[in-house]
């Protein structure tokens, strides 16, 4: 293999790994914007994506396509519910109660995994059957497209509807000031709901999108896979929806450089490595906003 | 006359602080009424509470006849009560004209009539309309937070302040419109630090003290009451 197809390898792999981050990043960054919480039962919603995605077609022998809604639609509604269950209950009260009781969420859905599942992998039929395609002397695997196709439509959804009806301008009024949100007449109840249906759902087709990169379910896949995420939310700048693209992409590509050295096993060391440079230089990462304390 | 708004006995807490200590006012049709006092009167925890964004401890409010007290904050506006906060509070990362979008946030999509009546007002927000709010200048923002605030065609319109941290231009011209406003039949409710400037373009005004009232009535006697001279117009008295 020539150095410039190695390269162009090593991007293709950085950018499927990245656009999923990205994917999961978006729902860390909508739910920090939306009521300032680091919400770490984020990945393990990708986890249960992945078993629902395995039960549908291992157990159900579900069409892939089935099993791909049932995933996402799944994933949603947990979302939405740990929203109301575990957080709602909480509002108003200090800010350490809430991130508390979200690691809280994380231990108890990987431990109900457990003792639902076991602890052993299950492997996960394939979702995709699409053939490489040939694309200047280089082979493109059926799943590198799908994946890629799959976040950048979503990425592009998501963008529309944050920046183009009401709902998301909304979402971004009760981010920027939630009290004058509520004197224009939106419900945050509703809007915070809506918010965690959209970042559950992105995280649905992330699990989904993984699930066709790592065949496996495992009750503790979310965690790193939601630890990085959180570093490229942080990156691009947590609040910030092209911040996590760009930072998801990054990480992406990052590890995806330093496989290509031969440094694999430092691949999620650099990843955190990132994170401490990023929170040493620039706080509000990428494209962050200067931080106001609320008054 | 019946009374739009009619606050009966209302006491709030701030955590173990008795913020408001029983206040009783009423705002009617076509009025335009404010509440004077100095910082920490009470002033803005009441024109919150009538939103919606503070719960009152004991009291009673209650809008074109119906109990709002336990309402929630999005309910009220839809029932046609407007509030521009302390500080303006328009959304500075939107644009001007997202931000009067949102105004019209209850009614779905702003009626290109309202928008129309909007810019008319306030003809710098035209100009300005792509621009981010957060741009603006604070009596730009001042126009912004009022034109959204009208977006939602409240039957009232509470403002917490708008001349503040204003030059006394502006602070001419905010009051100018809020006259304008009054003669077009919207009914106001006014919270101001400046007496003199809210004695003379209302009706009625309640004088707030340490979350009482412990003053009240017609805007034009008051002006000239010893009382409210020596205390809050820097008058001899």
């Amino acid at each position: 293999m020539s150095l410039l197809e190695t390269i162009f390898r090593q991007i293709l792999n950085g950018l499927q790994s990245g656009s999923i981050y990205a994917l999961v990043a978006l729902g860390y960054s909508m739910v920090y914007g939306i009521i300032t919480l680091l919400n770490f039962a984020h990945g393990d919603i990708i986890m249960v994506g992945a078993y629902l995605a395995w039960l549908a077609m291992a157990r159900l022998a579900l069409n892939p396509i089935f099993a791909v809604l049932v995933a996402v639609l799944g994933c949603t509604i947990l979302g939405m519910a740990i929203e109301k269950v575990a957080y709602k209950p909480l509002r108003g009260s200090p800010r350490i109660s809430l991130l508390i009781t979200a690691i809280g969420v994380s231990y108890f859905l990987e431990n109900a995994a457990q003792m639902i599942f076991g602890a052993s992998s299950q492997s996960i039929p394939a979702i995709i059957k699409l053939r490489a395609i040939t694309l200047g002397g280089v082979q493109i695997p059926g799943t590198a497209l799908v994946t890629l196709l799959t976040a950048g439509a979503s990425m592009a959804v998501l963008t529309i509807l944050v920046n183009h009806t009401r709902m998301g301008r909304a979402m971004r009024a009760v981010s920027e000031d939630t009290g004058a949100a509520q004197l224009m007449g939106v419900n945050i109840s509703t809007t915070i709901s809506f918010t965690f249906a959209l970042g559950s759902a992105l995280a649905g087709i992330g699990s989904v999108l993984y699930s066709c990169a790592y065949p496996q379910a495992n009750p503790t896949m979310g965690a790193m896979l939601g630890l990085k995420a959180f570093v490229a939310a942080v990156l691009g700048g947590i609040g910030s929806l092209p911040g996590a693209m760009v930072g998801g992409f990054a990480i992406g590509l990052a590890e995806a450089f330093v496989s290509a050295v031969g440094l694999s096993a430092w691949k999620d060391g650099v990843v955190f490595a990132i994170l401490i440079v990023v929170l040493l230089v620039r706080p509000t990462g990428l494209l962050g906003k200067p931080m106001h304390e609320k008054v | 006359m019946s009374a739009l708004l009619q606050v009966d006995s209302i006491e709030v807490f701030y955590g173990r602080i008795r913020a408001v200590k029983g206040v009783s006012f009423e705002v009617r049709e076509g009025e335009i009424v404010s509440l004077i006092g100095a910082n920490g009167a009470g002033k803005s925890t009441i024109l919150k509470t009538v939103s919606g964004l503070i719960r009152p401890k004991t009291g009673k409010i209650e809008f074109l006849g119906q109990d709002i007290t336990k309402a929630e904050p999005h309910a009220i506006v839809r029932r046609g009560i407007a509030h521009v906060p302390e500080g303006r509070r328009v959304f500075a990362r939107m644009s001007v004209m997202e931000n009067i979008e949102m105004g019209a946030y209850v009614h779905g999509k702003a009626a290109e009539e309202e928008l129309e009546n909007a810019f008319a007002r306030f003809p710098r927000l035209r100009e300005r309309r792509r621009q981010l709010a957060g741009t603006l200048s604070g009596g730009e923002q001042q126009m912004l937070a009022m034109a959204r605030a009208l977006m939602s065609k409240p039957a009232l319109m509470m403002m917490d302040e708008p001349s503040m941290g204003l030059s006394p231009i502006l602070v001419e011209q905010i009051f100018d419109i809020i006259s304008e406003l009054r003669a077009a039949g919207t009914t106001i409710l006014l919270v101001e630090q400046n007496a003199n400037k809210a004695l003379r373009i209302t009706d009625r005004t309640y004088v707030l003290e340490t979350g009482r009232v412990t003053l009240s009535g017609e805007s034009r006697t008051l002006l000239e009451s010893d009382e409210v001279k020596r205390a809050y117009l820097g008058g001899k008295g």
